[in-house]
């Protein structure tokens, strides 16, 4: 009976320390993040602007103590090729790896909405910062977007065309994906009601990495319009350009915040100057946070300047960390629902989610002159 | 506007023949389709857009380079990959699976050493435009048609009246017979191979310098239609190549203008569905007499 009990009093002992063991092993256990994002093909330049915006992010958060009293944050990235079944399958290993309490990523709504459901399903908040697919926030309450509805911006895209340009007659192309198709069909169908002093006067659409533009350009110049709203990225806005200004040099062309990169003046080269778009965040802001931002991410990654959707991913990543602090655990489901309580206050602005997880910004106007971006001042206009 | 998408379709579909041809020379000699040409043509461009960018030499020039490098490199990937298959009598899928094998290797190795993104190319015979009647002409078309045709014309001088073109036509009857003439199979199939190079060389650096743009998967979708117009045309068949790519270029156009865009990668292939039920071995394509 003796020995009994002191067996038991031993493994009790034993458990005891184990659990000890286990917890205190837990409070220095890095808190993981995934970043997931096209890091190869053709929209790289996205996916590596939300991988080194987010490390860049965690690096700072870590030399200032980390989280939940000194725990550090580590960033777990996966490419997912912009691929809907690639992001699929990340998922599904995201979700199955307990130690991953979030996921800053999946750049193209697509593909977001791809990802998503397993997201939902198993309980990992996820906050995009490039999707503005309408349908995308709804798809669950695990699902954020840390980027602004598309009808906003393309709302904005109208005010560029009317108040920048003074376009009487504008013309709409969209690349054939599902983010093109919808936006130009909400700038159409929709908004172009609200702006009584312009005219939609032509609608083309475009296969996505397509490079031969003559017969689209042919097309859209039977419509004769002044101004071209492009709902591409920058991958088709840049050689677009090059072409239709190689015939007609007059056009303006506005494009979309996803357009917004260094690589669009690349591409486009002179023929990129004079094309307008709506930026949440813009890297030459005289704000103090912004210069920061982005002179220490010049200097991490070789003086790369930081697109708009690079500054989206880098509050998202913020925001976890600030939703963990604040709801005192690194636990998946505590930090949704502090993501809803949030007001963050970040590179790209302040930002807040509604109740199905979107978030509300306000919007700079840039346009490329002499091969730069600049901001367009909206009191002169 | 019809005249335009004609015209339009006409400098996309001689681009087309140019890269169709390729298939057309090598699938004549060796009866392989080298899958590895759309990958090519994608090298083709990247050599002429590193030496444009990085040299002073100027575009004519970055084109010939680009020609001598592109033609030598299939010339080696013949060399090492599918000579051996030759010289060991292996059956013809063993080269086709390895020339898409090819097509990956040249494919990656333009990514990694170029980066996956698409990068900006100067623009080519850039004089401005003129306007013909309704139809607005490019200084970069009528180029790209020029240096296409007299490329066209050339390869045809190549094969009919050289003695190493005559040394081609003999290989293709019948390679057996044609080395027991004394002919160097291996050296006809090499030269056959760098011509092919070349061809391609010159039509990515043409297409590049005509859209601006360069990508190493140019090649892929390039390569399918440009190989769908050798097939149109009657493959191993010069003249049948041009024509096919002139149709699936002509076909595209007016598909993107009045189909819609979305639809104009599709045409291309209905087109080459509905000739070969009709006219299974192409429009200039004779019928093969398989003796046992």
């Amino acid at each position: 009976m003796k020995k009994r009990i002191v067996l038991v009093a031993l493994l009790s002992l034993l458990i005891c320390g184990f659990a000890f063991a286990n917890g205190s092993s837990e409070t220095q256990k890095p808190v993981k993040i995934a970043v997931v994002g096209p890091l190869t093909g053709d929209f790289a330049e996205y996916g590596m602007g939300f991988k080194n915006a987010a490390v860049l992010r965690a690096k700072q958060i870590n030399e200032a103590g980390g989280v939940l009293g000194g725990r550090q944050i580590e960033i777990v990235d996966f490419d997912d090729k912009n691929s809907g079944e690639e992001a699929a399958s990340i998922a599904e290993r995201i979700a199955g790896n307990k130690d991953i309490v979030g996921v800053v990523g999946h750049f193209a709504s697509g593909v977001s909405m791809a990802a998503a459901p397993t997201y939902e399903e198993v309980g990992v908040p996820e906050i995009s910062p490039s999707a503005s697919h309408p349908d995308y926030s709804g798809m669950g309450k695990y699902i954020f977007r840390n980027n602004s509805l598309i009808d906003v911006e393309a709302n904005e895209t109208l005010n560029i065309a009317s108040k920048v340009f003074k376009a009487k007659r504008v013309a709409v192309l969209a690349v054939k994906t599902d983010w093109g198709v919808t936006t130009a069909d909400i700038l159409i169908n929709t908004l172009a009601k609200d702006h009584p002093e312009l005219e939609i006067v032509g609608y083309e659409e475009i296969l996505d990495g397509l490079t031969d533009f003559s017969s689209t350009i042919t097309k859209l110049r039977s419509y004769k319009p002044d101004t071209i709203i492009v709902c591409a990225m920058y991958n088709i806005l840049g050689p677009f350009a090059n072409q239709y200004k190689d015939i007609d040099s007059k056009i303006n062309l506005i494009g979309f915040s996803n357009a917004y990169s260094e690589q669009l003046i690349k591409l486009a080269q002179e023929d990129g100057n004079g094309i307008a778009l709506p930026a949440i965040f813009f890297h030459e802001s005289p704000e103090a946070k912004v210069r920061s931002f982005v002179d220490n991410y010049k200097k991490d990654y070789n003086g790369k300047i930081p697109s708009s959707l690079t500054a989206q991913a880098y509050d998202s990543l913020g925001m976890f960390a600030q939703a963990i602090e604040e709801a005192g655990s690194a636990d998946r489901k505590a930090i949704k629902e502090q993501l809803y309580k949030i007001e963050y206050d970040g590179v790209a602005g302040v930002t807040y989610f509604d109740e199905i997880g979107d978030a509300y910004k306000t919007f700079n106007w840039l346009m490329i002159e002499d091969g730069k971006f600049t901001l367009i001042d909206k009191s002169k206009l | 506007m019809i005249l335009q998408q004609v015209f339009d379709g006409l400098t996309l579909g001689i681009v087309y023949a140019l890269i169709a041809v390729g298939y057309s020379l090598v699938f004549g000699v060796l009866r392989l389709v080298n899958f590895a040409h759309g990958a090519t043509y994608a090298f083709g461009a990247h050599i002429a857009m590193v030496v444009v960018v990085s040299t002073n030499f100027g575009l004519f020039w970055a084109i010939i380079i680009s020609v001598i490098m592109t033609g030598l490199m299939t010339m080696f990937m013949d060399r090492i990959a599918l000579r051996p298959l030759r010289a060991k009598k292996s059956k013809g899928i063993s080269a086709l699976i390895t020339t898409i094998g090819c097509s990956y290797i040249i494919q990656n190795a333009l990514m990694i050493v170029f980066g996956s993104r698409s990068k900006w190319f100067p623009k080519i015979f850039d004089y401005g435009n003129f306007q013909i009647g309704n139809v607005l002409v490019k200084s970069t078309q009528v180029g790209i048609i020029t240096v296409s045709v007299v490329l066209l014309l050339l390869l045809t001088f190549i094969v009919q009246k050289t003695k190493i073109g005559l040394a081609m036509r003999a290989v293709q009857q019948n390679a057996k017979a044609a080395s027991l003439m004394g002919i160097d199979v291996n050296r006809v199939i090499s030269f056959t191979f760098f011509l092919g190079g070349a061809s391609a060389a010159v039509a990515g650096s043409l297409i590049s310098g005509y859209y601006q743009i360069v990508n190493p998967q140019m090649g892929f979708i390039a390569g399918l239609k440009a190989f769908s117009a050798a097939v149109l045309g009657g493959i191993g068949i010069l003249h049948g190549a041009v024509f096919g790519g002139l149709v699936v270029g002509l076909a595209e156009s007016f598909a993107a203008f009045y189909i819609g865009g979305g639809y104009r990668d599709a045409v291309a292939f209905i087109i080459l569905i509905v000739v070969l039920i009709f006219r299974p071995n192409g429009l200039f394509g004779k019928k093969v007499i398989e003796k046992v």
